[in-house]
């Protein structure tokens, strides 16, 4: 079922890497009255259902997206995100073993469409340093509903 | 009355310090101005959210802290605050936080530690901490509600032997086995939850004796 869906990977690690470069990348983040991932509305609503195809969606929105768009001159920050890049395609590689497990229903659907909507209202260097700056809510939402449980690696 | 900004030195190490929940802004007394009677003015923000709001039990205050659980107890929210510092008609430019997440970063306080012993061991039952609330009539929700992969950390000291032994554990309540009649133990328990690293606070160390040797004291009758 769901179970061989989920991710096993160590967050601890991603958290770590995400945790070197939270307060630079914060700090550019200038426009606080906007977020990017908006949980209220996205991701505390999901149900246990719809975990798979929201974590699908949303590793997609940031390796096809904001990992690209991103434009860093910092040589160690850089590392630590394309460190968080790798983690990305690796949690994708694991999803990808339970295609037909992963359906996509509306409210899942409906819940990336906000994201990606919030992130084409901001011009796109804000958008990525903003998304970034929020991988903390991603990862945190990722450990809460893919925890406890073999996972298909 | 409107103070001219940027006058004064900015407040300094403005942070949040949080323990379950319970979520108090800090900060330091501008440079060179110790001892001088400053006042401060604090607001913050939700992230997301369109606007500064006023704290008003914070503004003009002499302490240098100011408790923001009630602004900040929706703990999946994030938030910043900042502060200012004024002296006669000088005010200083906000000093302010960088993005604070409660979820994850508030500090796990310690369980209530219940122990019940026999003659080769101790039983110790755990309590979770408790969130911080606003009213004490509110009903109470444990830190386990909130973090459910919450863990405990038990460690039991022989003070005869000066032996410790340390075991991780999440169910709430253990017994320490094969111990020495007639000793006295000390056990400190901390909780904590996996992932981004927090501070602890252990619990207050409670020792206990285990019963003598019902076999021994018989003989001796």
């Amino acid at each position: 079922g769901l179970r061989r869906c989920l991710i096993s990977m160590n967050l601890h690690r991603v958290e770590e890497s995400f945790r070197g470069i939270k307060t630079a990348i914060q700090a550019k983040d200038t426009f606080q009255n906007v977020t990017i991932l908006s949980p209220s509305e996205t991701l505390h609503g999901i149900k246990p259902l719809d975990v798979c195809c929201v974590t699908k969606n949303l590793l997609a929105f940031y390796v096809d997206r904001v990992f690209k768009d991103h434009q860093e001159l910092n040589p160690q920050i850089m590392r630590k995100i394309s460190s968080l890049a790798n983690s990305f395609l690796y949690m994708q590689k694991t999803l990808q073993q339970c295609q037909n497990l992963c359906h996509c229903r509306q409210e899942a659907t409906n819940a990336t469409r906000i994201i990606h909507d919030n992130y084409d209202q901001l011009e796109v260097r804000s958008a990525a340093v903003k998304s970034l700056g929020e991988l903390d809510v991603f990862l945190a939402w990722i450990d809460k509903h893919h925890r406890g449980t073999s996972a298909a690696s | 009355v409107p103070c001219v900004s940027g006058d004064l030195p900015k407040p300094t190490n403005v942070a949040f310090i949080s323990i379950n929940m319970k979520n108090i802004l800090q900060w330091n007394p501008p440079e060179g101005l110790q001892g001088m009677e400053v006042s401060y003015t604090v607001q913050y923000f939700i992230y997301g959210q369109k606007k500064w709001l006023n704290k008003s039990e914070c503004r003009n205050i002499s302490r240098t802290y100011c408790d923001l659980s009630a602004e900040t107890s929706d703990y999946e929210h994030q938030y910043y605050a900042k502060v200012k510092a004024m002296w006669g008609t000088n005010c200083s430019k906000w000093a302010e936080t960088g993005r604070f997440y409660p979820f994850l970063e508030t500090q796990i306080g310690p369980p209530e530690v219940a122990l019940t012993t026999d003659e080769k061991s101790i039983s110790i039952v755990l309590t979770a901490p408790k969130k911080w609330k606003k009213n004490p009539e509110e009903s109470s929700i444990s830190m386990q509600q909130i973090y459910s992969n919450l863990k405990y950390n038990v460690s039991i000291y022989n003070t005869k032997s000066n032996r410790t032994w340390s075991q991780c554990v999440t169910n709430h309540t253990l017994v320490f086995s094969w111990l020495e009649p007639g000793t006295l133990y000390c056990v400190l328990v901390e909780s904590f939850v996996p992932g981004p690293p927090r501070l602890t606070h252990p619990s207050e160390r409670q020792c206990v004796s285990t019963l003598e040797d019902q076999t021994t004291a018989l003989e001796v009758k």
